[in-house]
């Protein structure tokens, strides 16, 4: 990563389900990550816990519902609730998903998978533009887990990421349990892949748990990160450098406690491998 | 295929009951060693819909109950169908259920549901509405005299105003509480139904017909003070005045008043 962008250290997914415990614990966590769209709203809980927690940590934006990639024309109104949001929290930075989650006439609220074609490459750098001009920041794009992939590819999903990256100026949030899934779902070498990316350009890490099920694997974040996606985070931090880590869980929330001891042996696996590398300098 | 068009055939897809993908978009896939198409596919298939279902459980919790597990995924899978989501905020997913139960099931059975449907999406429009800046007795306390009589008011922004027909607020209580299920009735006279949030807290109640009466005169009448203090007067005699302060006094606490300046 290079010396401008900060590290922000070891960072949680901010829950409603710790809201308190956050406020009442005063963590060991470095920063929280909020999903944008549970605080697009107008009062209540959600907005007090985030401005409450907002003065004691570092933030950052993660959003769902972008729909970068979608057939759709960008939403003024979801842009403009964006910005707002950002006023407001004043996030480190901005993320999203490479993916489409709308369609032509409704909603569709997943991170569906894109061909990684010119054709896409060409649509989506152009979105990419039009929201960093109305963020006026570089926008953070995040790999998804997918499970069927376009036979007309012109590009290997790194390969997208990192071309993407370059003509955008766009930063990549690299979710290593996302590589891991697809790459067991399609079966490609996932160092492959986190090799491809830019090492200038990714920003921040995903760590989450999934499901397997022996023929395939669904990124369903209920679960403790797996021993595959831990090996792989090592090895992502030996060759990037320190990066900002962020452990995501959206269901079977384990208590407080547990979802502390891993985001401490992230930070014990980080600083091990950082003092390796300084030693090797 | 162009982007857009895939993207259209990958949309039908997902919206369609059937799980089979049309041999176009089929063909445009790939698998991997062991994750076929049609099970890659059918993935996403059962996500779209769970997802969907799994936010209407959980804002309509006393239906969900009512109706239990499968009669409401029937329910909830026939509104998702006629109105797919238009928001990009799942939190709005709901919007429509209400009035989905009262245009496609018989009168008779849509209409109890359709009134709990209702209270519940009430309590979720509290939960997130805007604080608003209610008055207190404090700043009650701060009128001048002259102040009084040409005070009027409006509504808290989360205040939900409910004219029950069933005992809807009966059944709801009993999921929340989780205590017996009671028999849905009617209820011998329609009955007012606040839902409205206080600090961070959602609160509700009830009211009695002469005070949602005189509740409903200064929040949709137009009625100034004086106008209230008036209109009891028909039934409270001298004691208007008394009763009026009473109920201010109330509706105050409980933190469902702004001032309305002119």
């Amino acid at each position: 990563m290079s010396a401008s962008v900060p590290f922000l250290g070891y960072g949680l997914g901010l829950r409603s389900a710790y809201y308190q415990q956050i406020l009442e614990q005063s963590p060991d966590v470095d920063w929280f990550e909020v999903v944008s769209e549970n605080f697009m709203v107008q009062g209540g809980k959600a907005l007090y816990y985030l401005d409450a927690i907002a003065e004691r940590h570092p933030l950052v934006m993660h959003g769902v519902s972008l729909s970068i990639g979608g057939p759709h024309a960008l939403d003024p109104d979801y842009l403009k609730q964006l910005k707002q949001l950002a006023d407001r929290v004043r996030p480190a930075w901005i993320s999203d998903h490479l993916c489409w989650s709308r369609g032509n006439a409704h909603q569709l609220h997943d991170l569906l998978p894109l061909p990684y074609t010119e054709e896409s490459l060409d649509y989506i750098a152009g979105r990419v533009r039009q929201v960093q001009d109305i963020l006026q920041r570089p926008l953070v794009l995040e790999n998804v887990s997918s499970y069927v992939r376009a036979a007309a590819d012109d590009f290997s999903e790194w390969e997208f990421l990192a071309v993407l990256s370059r003509i955008t100026g766009c930063e990549l949030l690299l979710d290593v349990n996302n590589v891991y899934v697809s790459s067991r779902n399609h079966g490609f070498d996932p160092w492959a892949f986190i090799r491809g990316l830019p090492v200038d350009k990714v920003r921040q890490l995903h760590l989450a748990g999934h499901s397997d099920y022996g023929d395939y694997v669904i990124d369903t974040h209920d679960h403790p990160v797996s021993d595959p996606v831990w090996a792989l985070y090592q090895r992502t931090l030996e060759h990037f450098g320190p990066v900002a880590t962020l452990l995501e869980r959206d269901d079977h929330f384990p208590p407080f406690e547990e979802l502390l001891g891993e985001l401490h042996k992230a930070r014990e696996l980080g600083d091990k491998v950082l003092a390796g590398r300084q030693q090797c300098a | 295929m162009r982007l857009k068009d895939w993207q259209l055939a990958f949309e039908s897809f997902l919206l369609d009951d059937d799980a089979t993908a049309n041999p176009v978009l089929g063909k445009s896939l790939i698998g991997g060693p062991t994750l076929d198409v049609g099970t890659g596919l059918a993935i996403y298939h059962n996500a779209y819909k769970a997802r969907l279902l799994e936010v209407l459980r959980n804002d309509f919790v006393a239906i969900l109950h009512w109706m239990g597990d499968d009669e409401f995924d029937r329910l909830a899978s026939s509104y998702i169908r006629h109105s797919p989501p238009g928001h990009y905020s799942l939190r709005w997913l709901g919007k429509g259920f209400e009035a989905f139960i009262r245009e496609h099931l018989v009168p008779e059975q849509s209409a109890p549901l359709a009134e709990l449907a209702s209270l519940e999406w009430a309590f979720t429009l509290a939960f997130d509405a805007p604080a608003g800046q209610p008055l207190t007795l404090q700043s009650m306390a701060t009128l001048a005299p002259e102040e009084w009589p040409e005070l009027r008011v409006k509504p808290t922004p989360s205040l939900q105003w409910l004219e029950c027909r069933f005992n809807s607020l009966s059944l709801w209580r009993s999921v929340k509480e989780e205590s017996d299920f009671p028999d849905s009735t009617v209820l011998e006279i329609p009955q007012a139904c606040l839902i409205w949030r206080c600090e961070l807290i959602c609160h509700y109640r009830s009211l009695d017909p002469a005070e949602a009466t005189a509740l409903n005169g200064l929040l949709a009448g137009g009625w100034n003070f004086s106008e209230l203090c008036t209109q009891l007067a028909v039934i409270y005699g001298e004691g208007a005045p008394l009763q009026a302060v009473t109920w201010l006094k109330q509706w105050v606490q409980d933190g469902l008043l702004e001032r309305l300046q002119r």
